[in-house]
């Protein structure tokens, strides 16, 4: 099975059981959490349910393209069932069965894996789902997002899509996998993971000084463009100017331009920045009163 | 009559970590419930828990609660009746709250006169009826690390029902019979279809595997026999140490068939304990992995294998590591080829990662990293990490060299502290960070430092435990012992005293940094140093603490007085602490670590040898005779100040010169008598058989003393005199311990 009919498939599989395909986010995430699907749609009593690719970049993970298993970017397939049905995990194991990984040929195991994102304000309980001691996918019941407890539960369904291609075709090397009949994933990404590692990594004609100066002003840039967002009551701008807050701290970090002090300090500004965008929104009814 | 009592809670995947402490939980609670509700269970109730069920057996619970008759005594008659015989609003209000009528209470006679009361009779309900409020308690009841809010709630007044992992399923039989019993969902749920959860009388097995049926269907039992025998049926092993044994035997047989042993010691048998409760019907498999990794260090190998992916290392014959590893698998057969391929796989993408870092790391010699410690932070008022491995370098050479008395350790041992934290800016340790210490020791050993330098960076984050076999043992720490013992002092106790300089001292269950454990770690050490190190030194507290609060800056920082009398408080208590586990008496370790004549002088290895001489003589009618009048010796000898007594022993203070009586020159002549062999005992702290036995022989001479001698006397001179005997006397005993503590209770 190829990867794009992986995602044909779990993307058919969701739809049936009644989710929205939706699109990525147009911006750079660290996870498809940051998605407004996930994050703003969790928020509120208002069912929902949506499936979707999330590219999800991870500078600090860049390898040049040349470690098999780690990317600067890779591939999420993210669900989100609202309110958790009652059988969330039959559910999800039907959803392997149609990619053709028949749990009764593998061990398949549930292990404890409790999630967090200290720069979103939110966490969850679940469990990192093992295929034969390979983590193919993170399963988490939602508990609290942009500081707001949650009420119903969401479920939130993250799909290792490579891992799980990796184990379909049998190969050891993201780069050697079948994005399509005949195209490698090699063809498809390598270029982009050479190129995003040495940007991430500072490797570019300016000095690491002015690099490192450059994007802290980038973060204030954003910054200030994403509280005067909130404060205009333009949730969704806001949003997308908090991630680009978020990226552009992955990067410095991934510079190696940050003390461990200041990291902390980044991370707790992000976050303020996300629970400001969490409260406007359920604020403005957006959560409390849907339709929009 | 009794009847069987079967519950299962059936859950989505429960923690590992959680069953053993539920499980116990479990049974307690469903027993005090069951008292509770007044339902007799004659037996203890036997818990039992899988990943995926929390069950309890009551084997007989009485199958109605016992009848109550009791009498409730109402207001005294002649305030419950006026004159003319007619009830007061005091007799109403009695009836009124019991919901009788006035006429129908009765009058009853006793010691204090006659009153009202209202005679009470409840016929015992029928358990079926009161059961249900005994599994809502018990779902209350049970405590988890961390609780879930899953849209569930219960009918009991009490809303939503937070639990570890959602609840799937109920069994819940009364002699067979389903109680009925619905855990609800919260309104918005429930308008979404998420059904409730209801008692019924099927459970469920393996979620993937089953002898008959469709896996994962529900299964009907009847009780518990055949609910054991049906999970069996469908691969759930209900009892943990079935699950237990089967995995160690497998293990074994798996690891012999590659010509092996299971190897990885105590991470590989801490592992077992762990296993057990992540799968129903286990079973293993053998894996490898290409020979070249076998040249990453085994520190590395077994931390991936383990840690990261629970599987169990082979070791040879001669304790060396092999390709081979073993992964429990939940399944119903051993050494499925594809689990074993892609078990593989895994492993090796992970060993692949090592291997890199272990090359990245190299290029550099661990020495060359230390710059790169600034941009660490320790914490915000102590600066940077580079700064803590500056200071611990000088306080690792005080300790080898003063307080050790080792100079020939001391350039090791402050080589050895200023190299210790450089592995956290090493990538393996920023991908296994439970490498800290051991992956600084091993690049140290590759960049060619002395073994007194490497073993000392690699052990420097134990003692962990605080039992006297806590690792490292000798035979880990070879040369390294006194380097290691500087080093491993100063790093805690620069964290120690540092951090209650910042005002960060634990409080309560509050101990972010951790300093209850760095304290246990420094007596660990003090408290066994002739064993790990070979020395005869023995340090005292005062030397340590003032050694590590000069590294901080000393004088002109010196630490306000109520710091530092935190931080002695919080040393004793934890040095008793460490004492009493290692299960010492708990009176005994208050006496031998008194703060005498401050707790600068307490030294963890004397009290530790006084502890191992007390229990000899504890039980002495002469040690306890001492003991006994050693408090009075200890309050008349407060009337004379350290000071007067100074100016009596150097003649400055005027004593009588009268005769002594017979008791008191007695008591005289034997104190100058056991003075020596005391004091030689106390000087080389090894002795303290031979000071005990001196100190208890004091006691006929004291009991003589306080009988036949009055020491207040009204002459001031000969009162001076007499105190500052029992002065003397409390000195020379308080060296070895305040045996006023020891008083035998009567029992």
């Amino acid at each position: 099975m190829t990867l794009q009919d992986l995602i044909a498939s779990l993307s058919r599989f969701w739809a049936s059981r009644g989710c929205l395909i939706h699109q990525p986010l147009d911006t750079e995430v660290g996870a498809g959490t940051m998605h407004p699907e996930t994050f703003l749609r969790v928020l509120g009593p208002r069912p929902w349910r949506v499936a979707y690719v999330q590219p999800s970049r991870r500078p600090a993970d860049g390898r040049f393209g040349e470690n098999p298993n780690r990317l600067f970017k890779h591939h999420q397939f993210q669900v989100i069932l609202k309110p958790s049905p009652d059988a969330a995990q039959d559910l999800y194991l039907d959803s392997l069965r149609v990619c053709g990984i028949d749990p009764s040929r593998h061990d398949v195991r549930f292990e404890e894996d409790n999630w967090e994102s200290p720069t979103l304000g939110a966490w969850g309980i679940g469990w990192q789902v093992l295929l034969d001691g390979m983590e193919i996918t993170q399963f988490t019941y939602f508990q609290q997002a942009g500081g707001i407890e949650l009420s119903p539960v969401s479920v939130e369904l993250t799909y290792g899509l490579e891992r799980i291609a990796m184990h379909l075709q049998g190969v050891d090397d993201v780069y050697d996998l079948a994005w399509a009949p005949g195209v490698t994933y090699r063809t498809v990404r390598h270029q982009d993971e050479v190129e995003q590692t040495k940007y991430a990594f500072g490797l570019i004609d300016m000095p690491e000084a002015e690099f490192a100066a450059g994007h802290r002003d980038l973060f204030e840039q954003h910054h200030r463009l994403a509280r005067t967002l909130v404060r205009s009551g333009l949730v969704l701008p806001a949003l997308d100017a908090c991630l680009k807050c978020s990226h552009t701290f992955n990067i410095l970090d991934a510079s190696g331009g940050i003390g461990v002090t200041e990291r902390a300090a980044y991370i707790l500004r992000v976050r303020e920045l996300a629970v400001a965008v969490a409260g406007a929104h359920a604020g403005a009814g957006g959560a409390a009163a849907p339709g929009a | 009559m009794y009847r069987e009592l079967l519950i299962e809670i059936g859950c989505e995947e429960l923690p590992a970590g959680w069953l053993p402490p539920l499980v116990r939980q479990l049974g307690a609670c469903v027993g005090a419930r069951l008292d509770a509700a007044r339902l007799a269970c004659p037996s203890p109730p036997e818990p039992f828990a899988t990943p995926r069920r929390l069950a309890v057996r009551a084997a007989r619970v009485a199958e109605r609660q016992p009848d109550i008759e009791e009498t409730l005594t109402g207001p005294p008659l002649r305030a419950a009746l006026t004159a003319g015989g007619d009830p007061t609003p005091a007799a109403l209000g009695f009836a009124r709250k019991h919901g009788v009528a006035v006429n129908r209470l009765i009058r009853i006679d006793t010691p204090k006169g006659t009153y009202l009361a209202h005679r009470r009779r409840q016929r015992g309900r029928a358990a079926r009826t009161v059961l249900g409020g005994v599994l809502a308690a018990v779902l209350r009841d049970l405590a988890f690390p961390k609780k879930m809010h899953w849209d569930a709630r219960l009918d009991d007044g009490r809303g939503d029902l937070l639990f570890g992992r959602p609840i799937r399923w109920l069994v819940f039989l009364f002699g067979g019979r389903v109680v009925p019993f619905v855990i609800g969902r919260t309104p918005e749920a429930a308008a979404r279809g998420v059904a409730p959860i209801r008692a019924g009388s099927t459970t469920r097995g393996h979620r993937f595997f089953a002898r008959d049926a469709r896996p994962g269907r529900p299964v009907r039992v009847g009780s518990f026999a055949e609910y054991r025998k049906t999970l069996k049926r469908h691969y759930v092993l209900l009892s943990r140490e079935e699950r237990r044994a089967r995995i160690a035997k497998k293990l074994e047989s798996n690891a012999k068939r590659v010509g092996g042993v299971v190897g990885g010691a105590g991470g590989a048998a801490s592992l077992l304990d762990e296993v057990p409760d992540l799968v129903e019907y286990p079973s293993v498999v053998t894996g490898r992995f290409p020979e070249e990794f076998l040249a990453l260090p085994d520190e590395v190998l077994k931390t991936t294998m383990i840690h990261h992916q629970h599987y169990f290392p082979v070791a040879a014959g001669d304790g060396r590591l092999t390709e081979h590893f073993l992964a429990v698998t939940n399944v119903p057969q051993d050494n499925v080829p594809a689990i074993a391929r892609n078990s593989e796989r895994v492993l090796v993408a992970r060993l692949r990662d090592a291997r890199f870092f272990w090359e990245a790391d190299r290029r550099a010699p661990l020495a060359a990293r230390l710059d790169r410690l600034d941009t660490l932070r320790f914490h915000a008022k102590l600066g940077s990490y580079l700064a803590k491995a500056r200071r611990i370098e000088k306080l690792a050479a005080a300790v080898a060299g003063d307080a050790f008395g080792a100079p020939a350790q001391v350039d090791h041992a402050a080589r050895a502290a200023r190299l210790a934290k450089a592995d956290l800016t090493t990538d393996m340790v920023g991908e296994f960070p439970e490498l800290q210490g051991v992956m600084g020791g091993i690049y140290a050993r590759e960049d060619g430092e002395p073994e007194e330098v490497w073993r000392a960076v690699y052990h420097h984050y134990l003692p962990i435990g605080v039992t006297a076999d806590a690792p490292p043992r000798p035979g880990d720490l070879g040369r390294a012992g006194i380097s290691w013992a500087a080093a491993a002092l100063a790093d805690k106790l620069d964290t120690l005293v540092g951090l209650f300089q910042a005002g960060e001292r634990p409080r309560g269950a509050r101990d972010p940094f951790g300093l209850r454990r760095q304290a246990h770690g420094v007596f660990g050490i003090l408290v066994d140093l002739p064993e790990l190190t070979g020395l005869t030194a023995r340090p005292d507290l005062g030397s340590l603490v003032a050694a590590a609060e000069a590294a901080h800056g000393g004088g002109e920082s010196a630490a306000a007085p109520e710091v530092t009398e935190r931080l002695q408080q919080f040393l004793l208590e934890r040095l008793r602490f460490v004492l009493e586990q290692r299960g010492h008496d708990v009176r005994n370790v208050r006496a031998a670590t008194q703060p005498w004549p401050s707790w600068r002088a307490v030294t963890p290895l004397d009290a530790r040898r006084k502890l191992e001489a007390l229990p000899g003589f504890t039980g002495s009618t002469e040690f306890q005779q001492l003991a006994a009048l050693f408090k009075r010796v200890r309050n008349i000898a407060r009337e004379l100040s350290d000071a007067e007594l100074g100016d009596v022993e150097a003649g400055r203070a005027a004593v009588s010169d009268d005769a002594p009586e017979p008791a008191e020159a007695a008591l005289a002549a034997e104190i100058e008598r056991r003075r020596p062999a005391i004091a030689a005992a106390v000087a080389a702290g090894t002795d303290y058989h031979t000071a005990f036995a001196e100190a208890a022989a004091f006691g006929p001479a004291v009991d003589r003393f306080f009988t036949d001698v009055l020491v207040m006397a009204g002459d001031l001179d000969l009162r001076r005199r007499r105190l500052a005997l029992l002065k003397r006397l409390e000195r020379l005993i308080l060296q070895l311990a305040d045996v006023s503590a020891l008083v035998k209770e009567a029992d």
